[in-house]
């Protein structure tokens, strides 16, 4: 049946994407790995739940048979939520099709019955919007729609999976530092910071604020003075606290695509012409040295 | 002798792009590199192929701009590159790009690894590994921070949202590489002047049969620009600075 085609390894943002199809007007069908994943989406408010039955635990080994699965259910659009598995399984999927395909899209609409999406560039310093047709295949980042409810049916599909990648195991991962995508305030430091131990000038600033402490890629991927948890960027953390303090931060375009949904951007540097001051709320010119420690103390009072 | 193949694209570096204030873009002042991450997944398939005891065939697929990233890519260790000129490259969507990757990997003999970076600093879609692996119906693994090889037999790291996946495919294979794969050693001055030696075989789309007709259709780019106050604290004593912007932080709200 035509409509849109939903997959997400994450229940939220499988009941997300069924409002984005609702809001279209379309119908929506959500596909699961197995049963238990299945009852789980039974109140996304979707018109039928598949649940896949086969012979891997990957879901990204079903693409070829997903592939055909959509041809021959008529499918308009393969919707995937923007996870490590989603982006896999959807790239695939769009590979075996040979069709279009927009990734981790800013939004999508459809605008006159076409497929509109927006998405960034260059690190999100350009925008660009395509219009995408015949089937085709986007995968959507966790929050860009409210999720839809109601209660749906569930129905076995039975795929063939390709075996030729298997598990042989999975462990929890060992996060060093904090979740700093839901920090409420964030102080990040830079490159412009001397040495490791100069860190706690940045950790005095963050236990009077209350905040977590960030940095960028370099502090931790090649000084490794954070771990890698801790950086804020397009590969790293993005973050949306109500409040960020950089200090000695240029603010590479990487960089600030982890901070743009933040509600209020400071940045302390010496560097009057960095690029991390276009893109501040407010900022000071000056040495981090001098500056952090007289903010610290202002803060306190 | 098995050959990994490592896919890399050269891209504008974003740091040069210029945004105009009718947010139109200003690309003039830009400079070309090979994207960050394609240079970790460089070093990557240098490594799998002293592993497998083979060859480095790097792949790339550009405007003839892209032609000086020929000698910076083999002064990273590959032994040969293959170098898809193509004027419609510029316009070529996810879809053309991969059809022109797989085709070009299927003129190379006794391909056992394929190695991407995750993404493209220009774009970074995440579709090329993966649909390279659905056009050659290769297996694919994504994701990979860690990777070994014993035999014939591939073993990688996923690093995924919930955990960390081990998974274990037998050769041949797609794999896309996070960065942290691998550190990206800048090559040494005898590095560079022996890749000016190596060969490179330089085809069009057309020598490969690929229809490049992009399946999406770009109707509009602009610059991003975030809409923030810039308020600048940039004269009088550091002392002064500081209260003023604490004054400010107060206004707002948030401390």
């Amino acid at each position: 049946m035509a409509g849109i085609y939903i997959f997400s390894d994450r229940a939220d943002i499988a009941a997300e994407i069924v409002g984005f199809a609702r809001a279209a007007g379309k119908e929506a069908f959500v596909m699961a790995l197995g049963e238990e994943a299945a009852q789980a989406l039974t109140n996304a408010g979707a018109d039928k739940i598949y649940a896949i039955d086969g012979d891997s635990e990957l879901i990204e080994s079903y693409a070829k048979d997903i592939a055909e699965f959509l041809i021959k259910a008529g499918a308009e659009l393969f919707a995937v939520g923007a996870t490590p598995r989603g982006r896999d399984l959807a790239a695939r999927v769009a590979g075996y099709l040979d069709c279009a395909m927009a990734s981790d899209v800013v939004s999508v609409e459809y605008h006159d019955n076409q497929l509109t999406c927006v998405r960034m560039l260059y690190g999100g310093a350009v925008q660009e919007k395509q219009v995408l047709s015949g089937l085709s295949v986007v995968t959507i980042p966790a929050g860009k729609f409210e999720p839809a409810q109601g209660e749906s049916t569930i129905e076995a599909l039975k795929l063939k999976a390709d075996t030729r990648v298997s598990i042989v195991e999975t462990a929890p991962i060992v996060k060093e530092g904090v979740d700093l995508s839901k920090a409420e305030k964030v102080v990040c430091v830079g490159m412009a910071l001397d040495k490791e131990e100069d860190l706690q000038i940045a950790r005095d600033l963050a236990a009077v604020l209350g905040a977590e402490l960030g940095c960028t890629r370099s502090i931790a991927e090649e000084r490794h003075w954070l771990p890698v948890e801790s950086y804020i960027g397009i590969s790293g953390a993005v973050i949306k606290p109500r409040l960020y303090i950089s200090m000695g931060v240029s603010g590479q375009i990487q960089h600030v695509y982890g901070i743009r949904d933040a509600n209020l951007i400071v940045a302390i540097d010496i560097n009057e012409k960095a690029p991390i001051f276009k893109a501040a709320d407010y900022g000071i010119v000056g040495d981090l040295y001098e500056v952090v420690p007289l903010l610290t103390e202002a803060l306190k009072k | 002798m098995p050959l990994v193949v490592v896919c890399y694209k050269w891209v504008l570096d974003e740091a040069d792009i210029r945004i105009n204030a009718d947010l139109s873009i200003d690309l003039s002042k830009a400079k070309g590199k090979i994207s960050d991450y394609d240079k970790n997944a460089i070093e990557a398939a240098v490594q799998a192929a002293a592993a497998l005891n083979g060859k480095v065939a790097g792949l790339t697929f550009g405007t003839a701009d892209a032609k000086p990233s020929l000698k910076d890519a083999l002064s990273r260790g590959m032994d040969e590159a293959w170098y898809i000129n193509e004027p419609q490259a510029s316009q070529a969507d996810g879809a053309g790009t991969a059809r022109v990757l797989a085709a070009a990997i299927k003129k190379m003999a006794d391909v056992s690894l394929i190695i991407c970076a995750e993404g493209a600093s220009d774009t970074y879609a995440r579709q090329t590994g993966p649909r390279i692996g659905a056009l050659l119906d290769l297996p694919v693994v994504t994701s990979v921070g860690k990777l070994e090889i014993s035999g014939n037999t591939l073993i990688a790291t996923r690093v995924l949202d919930d955990c960390l996946q081990k998974v274990k495919v037998e050769l041949p294979a797609v794999v896309a590489v996070l960065p942290e794969i691998t550190s990206a050693p800048i090559p040494g001055l005898k590095a560079v002047l022996a890749a000016g030696k190596k060969p490179v075989t330089e085809l069009k789309a057309q020598d490969l049969g690929v229809d490049l007709t992009p399946k999406s259709r770009v109707t509009e780019i602009k610059g991003y620009m975030m809409d923030r106050k810039n308020i600048i604290f940039n004269e009088g004593e550091t002392a002064e600075r500081v209260n003023n912007l604490v004054a400010a932080l107060r206004k707002e709200g948030v401390v």
